[in-house]
Formats: structure tokens, sequence, C-alpha cells
């Protein structure tokens, strides 16, 4: 991942933005970041086409909401229905909302439906392709004053920018790393990813974790196509 | 039906044990059963006993035998290859950046465990039954 310049201002996040390596690195970023700011949770929400049916628990690409919420959720409503999410196409500016918000209207409690008090929405995208998110924090507490909503989304973009850019963002053409070049020499020998967690001393959710990077990074679908591009490509032999 | 997890925690302090144990007991989406191993050997034998073991939480310093950079490759090497978290007060000293490379899934700051973080953290990497 591409070192960002100092001009690029992080804060007290600074640090941990740069030794973040994996979802649970950014799992406790963000969930650090709701506990701090009074919420109890955090979601990140990719935002596609606002037409798109869409379901919340399919959008979610990281979130720390109670198991099987988002799924209950979308089995009684439609979230391309809710005003929250209408909300969220209209305007990049940060959003907050309360259960007992009137402008909600009859039937749109998202967050009563979802059991919560506050939702603080912050827009957000990613640097390279422009693709629109939301880092959404959820809790039960009062309204967030002014100084702490601003420094909220900004240290919600500023992590959101980091983890896009290391677990989103499409990796075709980047080089491998030397431990993928030994996974991907493994699979090219047949084995499975429990047999290559055993060679290589790692986990079989390391072993998977690797191989989705691979196939990012040689821009293809399936592990066959994977070997074929590889040997192609003379990464192995 | 509730999942079921076996978590098998490593740490020579038995207060953690009974620490997660209360944690444990609020996540409700999981079945989870905590087995606790105060020692490396003890663990290993647990391993090697063919108990089920979802995921390993591991002390990151477990006397004598140092920190994760040996402790984690030992249980590999017994052919364990689920999940293994390590468990730290200080996740951001830097030969915490290179712990995928002995062979570790995750790490957590022991204030940080907290039910939500361990529903996260099972999600992530138990498969879904």
């Amino acid at each position: 991942m591409p070192v960002l310049q100092e001009n690029h201002r992080r804060y007290d996040l600074h640090e941990e933005l740069e030794k973040a390596l994996n979802r649970v690195d950014f799992f406790r970023i963000f969930h650090t970041l709701a506990l701090r700011f009074g919420f109890g949770h955090f979601g990140i929400l990719q935002l596609g086409n606002e037409n798109d049916a869409c379901m919340l628990s399919s959008r979610l690409v990281l979130h720390d909401l109670p198991s099987g919420l988002a799924e209950e959720y979308d089995k009684r409503h439609r979230f391309g229905d809710a005003i929250v999410y209408k909300a969220l196409h209209a305007s990049n500016i940060s959003s907050v909302w309360r259960a007992d918000d009137p402008t909600l209207g009859p039937g749109q409690g998202l967050l009563s439906q979802l059991g919560f008090e506050l939702l603080l929405c912050v827009p957000v995208n990613a640097a390279t392709t422009g693709a629109r998110y939301a880092v959404l924090f959820l809790g039960d507490g009062e309204d967030i004053e002014q100084a702490e909503h601003y420094e909220l989304c900004y240290s919600a973009a500023s992590a959101f920018d980091y983890f896009y850019r290391a677990t989103l963002a499409n990796k075709a053409g980047m080089g491998l790393t030397p431990r993928e070049t030994e996974i991907l020499k493994w699979i090219s020998h047949g084995k499975t990813a429990s047999e290559i967690a055993l060679i290589v001393s790692v986990s079989e959710h390391t072993v998977n974790s690797h191989t989705a990077t691979i196939l990012k990074k040689l821009d293809v679908v399936n592990r066959t196509q994977m070997v074929a591009k590889a040997i192609r490509e003379q990464i192995i032999q | 039906m509730t999942r079921k997890a076996h978590i098998l925690l490593v740490d020579d302090n038995p207060a953690e044990n009974l620490i997660l144990s209360g944690l444990i007991r609020k996540v409700d989406s999981i079945d989870i059963e905590l087995h606790y191993c105060r020692t490396m050997d003890s663990a290993i034998a647990f391993l090697l006993s063919g108990k089920p073991v979802s995921m390993v939480l591991l002390d990151n310093l477990v006397h004598p035998r140092g920190d994760f950079r040996e402790t984690v490759p030992t249980l590999r090497h017994q052919g364990f290859i689920g999940p293994i978290g390590v468990i730290s007060s200080s996740p951001g000293d830097p030969y915490f950046q290179s712990l995928e490379e002995y062979g570790a899934d995750f790490r957590i700051d022991k204030s940080e465990i907290d039910p939500t973080a361990i529903e996260f953290i099972l999600r992530e990497y138990l498969p879904e039954e």
C-alpha cells in the first residue's frame, strides 16, 4: 500500500492506521472510534445505484452489529426505501438521525427497526475509483456536539481511506508478495487450502485470504485461471 | 440453531480465564465453549488430544516460551490450522507488524476484548455451518 505524505493529516489515528494489517485491525479502529464518541456500533455501507434493490446485510462491508440483526431487518423491511438510504444518495454532507425524528415519517423508522436511538452517517469516497460508501455510527446516546461531530467525520474518513486501500481496492497488476507466490506455487501443485496451511504453517483462513488477494492481483476469477495466468506470465514455472 | 465454537485460551494468568469466561457469557448469538490452558505444554497436549478447537486465543507472553514469534509456530507445528489470535496489552509494538509471517491471524488488545469484539472475530474466522 503506498505510503501517504505527511501533508495527509491523520492526527491521533496516524500511527494506528499505518499499522493496520487486516480486517480485525480495522474493526478495532472503527469500534474504538464508535465507543470514544458515545456510540455502541459502527457499519461501513457500500452505496450503489439509488434505484437498485438493496439489502442492508449485503451492503455492509464491515460492521460490528449483533449477529443476524441486519439479516432480520432485511426480512421485514426494504432498506432501499429507507429515507436514510435515500439521503445518503442525495448529499455528501454528514447526517444525524434520531429514532423519534419527525422527518423519518410513518413506516420509516430505520432506527427503531434496528433498535437504536441515534445514527450518524459519514459519506465517504474511495480515492482511486470514486466508489461511494458511508460509515455509520449507531448508539443510544443523546445528539452529538458540533466539535465532536467534526472530529468523528474526519477520523471516519481517514480510517475508511486506509480500510479501502488495504482491503477493498482492486489490486489488479500489483506484484505478489513472497508469501502469495509461495501459496500460488502450492495451488499449482494441486494442494488444497488446508494442506497449504499445514505446509506453510499458517491458518486455513490466511491461505484463503491470500488466495483471494492473488485472484484480485492477477485479475482472474478462479484457481484454474490463476495458475494458467501465473505460468503464462512466468510468476511460477 | 445457534452455532457452536470452541475457544482455547492459553494464558499463564488464570484471572484472564475468569474475565474471558464472563465476557463470553454475554455473547448470545454463538454457543461458545471456553477451554483454558495455563502453559504451552498443556495447550499442545490439548490440541493433540483431538478435542475440537475452533480458535486459539494466545497471550503474547506465555512463560517460559517467549512471545508469539515462538509460541505461534510451536502451535502450528502441531498441525493446528485454525485461527490464532494474539492477545497483548501492547499490540502496537513494531514486531506485531510481522504477525502473519509467524502464522498468527490477528492481534487484539486486552482492553479491547468485549462481547462485540468476540462476536466479530468469530464471525470473521469461523466458517458458516
